[in-house]
């Protein structure tokens, strides 16, 4: 890659890790928020 | 009793006149802003170099920093009293438009924080080795871009109404928008001390001042009435 | 009829479902092509006549600066949509926006400084564009602080949406920047008109990148959305179907 090799990979690295992470990260939330409710449910569901 | 509102410049004016009377009843309150931009000034020689000609090169980028964080300090102050004692819960439901008032607020709050802090500022800038010849343009730029941190620094002030540690998100969030101020600015100041015509910086800040009064009050009255609610 | 399409989006049980159908195809879509972009990008592509194959990098910093910009122009209308008519549906939108344009704020700016040290000499230089995208991220952070300070997921809404639209001024300082100061980073890559500044070889892997990141985007947006809207609707009877599976 020319003399380029140490840059190009790093910028690379850097832009995939964001994109994994960021999948990582969002299907966390909507995980957790899905987790939470059924939480809250099961709450209101035992005060009646 | 006539019931027509009050006209809009009016109320601006009265609430201008409160906020003044007010302030002159704890004057402590404005010293701090002051002693702070004065004890950041000063850590510059300490810090970096004693010597005039290093000074003065930074002077402008050292005064405009302590000014911009002065006025973010001062920035504290402008609704804590109004949010706490309901004051502002009244000009919110007062009927009067949130926007002209909070205008006459901030305009209060310049005069009681930056008019000082540009005053200020030539004596500052004598300390890192600025000739008092270029203490009026260092006043007028300084003034100028102190205007528009303030109507700038009111949005921020409205979001973080009653948030704890509120200060330090303040600043947070209004630095990004400061900085167009501070190059702007700083740069004028600049021009200023080498004794150049610092025209052309000058009607930049100056566009971003008015911009900053027309449409920050609008900002923060909505931002107001987000916190209030 | 459009109007009704358009109510149907506010409805925080629609926007669910109709999510979760859109995102596995805006996904394996965006994959394939960043999938096809890489390899074109790396492999097929030539090397750039003065850049070599720094040139390379470009495939990742542009797109990537293109969504920093985007993202933040979607969270911005989005927020104000949210706040001026109340729907929450819009407000969960611009919440779920922050984080993904956040980092790729960041990627953009960490490729643009690998960009720059072989090309210019330096990693970093304070001019109007580089020093605007930084601000960019700082506001984005400054707008997921704010969201978080507050408790009462309605006033961080309404809160981050004020600051959102104020900050959004600073998206056409980036994008302009290279035309109205002398700045370091060239001038745009790409024009819609007149010839074009860059050779079809190297547009390809280009095109291809932008499109598969924006798909991207919006898979993760959805997913993202989805979270954010079930947050916002604890109570409501739909919550309790969806989630049961």
């Amino acid at each position: 890659m020319g003399g380029y090799a140490r840059f190009l990979w790093p910028a690379y690295g850097v832009t995939a890790l964001a994109v994994v992470l960021n999948i990582i990260w969002a299907r966390g939330l909507l995980r957790r928020a899905k987790s939470e409710a059924r939480r809250r449910i099961a709450m209101q569901g035992e005060t009646r | 009793m006539s019931d027509r509102l009050t006209p809009p410049l009016t109320a601006a004016r009265l609430v201008v006149s409160r906020d003044l009377l007010l302030a002159f009843r704890r004057p402590e309150q404005l010293v701090h802003p002051l002693a702070f931009f004065v004890m950041v000034t000063t850590l510059f020689p300490l810090s970096v170099s004693p010597e005039r000609a290093q000074l003065r090169a930074i002077a402008p980028g050292v005064l405009w920093v302590a000014a911009l964080l002065a006025a973010l300090l001062a920035l504290d102050f402008l609704f804590r009293d109004d949010a706490q004692d309901g004051t502002l819960e009244q000009y919110a439901l007062s009927g009067q438009s949130l926007t002209w008032l909070l205008l006459g607020k901030t305009a209060a709050h310049w005069l009681l924080t930056g008019l000082p802090l540009s005053l200020m500022a030539p004596l500052m800038g004598y300390t890192l080795g600025v000739p008092m010849s270029a203490g009026a343009g260092i006043m007028v730029t300084v003034a100028l871009g102190s205007l528009a941190l303030s109507f700038i620094g009111s949005i921020g002030a409205a979001l973080t109404l009653g948030v704890r540690r509120g200060g330090v998100l303040l600043s947070i969030l209004i630095l990004p928008l400061a900085v167009p101020i501070l190059i702007f600015g700083s740069r004028a100041t600049e021009l200023a001390i080498r004794g150049e015509t610092y025209l052309a910086p000058m009607e930049l800040l100056a566009s971003v001042v008015v911009l900053s009064f027309t449409l920050a009050p609008l900002a923060a009255a909505a931002a107001v009435r987000i916190s209030l609610e | 009829m459009t109007w009704t399409w358009f109510h149907r989006l506010g409805s925080p049980p629609y926007i669910y479902r109709l999510a979760g159908i859109l995102t596995p195809w805006f996904g394996w879509l965006a994959g394939v092509l960043l999938v096809g972009a890489l390899y074109d990008g790396l492999v097929i592509a030539p090397p750039d006549y003065q850049q070599g194959d720094g040139f390379r990098i470009m495939y990742v910093h542009v797109p990537t600066a293109w969504l920093s910009l985007m993202i933040y122009t979607w969270m911005a209308v989005a927020a104000a949509v949210g706040l001026i008519w109340r729907i929450k549906v819009a407000h969960a939108v611009a919440a779920a926006c922050a984080p993904i344009g956040a980092s790729f704020t960041a990627v953009a700016l960490l490729t643009g400084m690998l960009f720059g040290k072989p090309m210019w000499g330096t990693y970093w230089v304070w001019d109007p564009r580089l020093t605007s995208e930084l601000l960019l991220l700082f506001l984005y952070l400054g707008y997921m602080g704010l969201r978080s300070s507050f408790d009462d997921l309605q006033r961080a809404d309404r809160a981050s949406a004020v600051l959102a639209i104020v900050g959004v001024v600073n998206v056409p300082i980036v994008h302009f920047s290279v035309v109205w100061w002398n700045s370091l980073h060239q001038g745009s890559s790409l024009s819609l008109t007149g010839k074009d500044t860059i050779a079809t070889p190297m547009l390809i892997p280009l095109l291809l990148s932008m499109l598969g990141f924006t798909l991207y985007f919006v898979a993760v947006l959805l997913v993202r959305l989805r979270g954010e809207v079930l947050r916002r609707e604890r109570a409501a009877s739909w919550v309790a179907e969806v989630v049961a599976t």
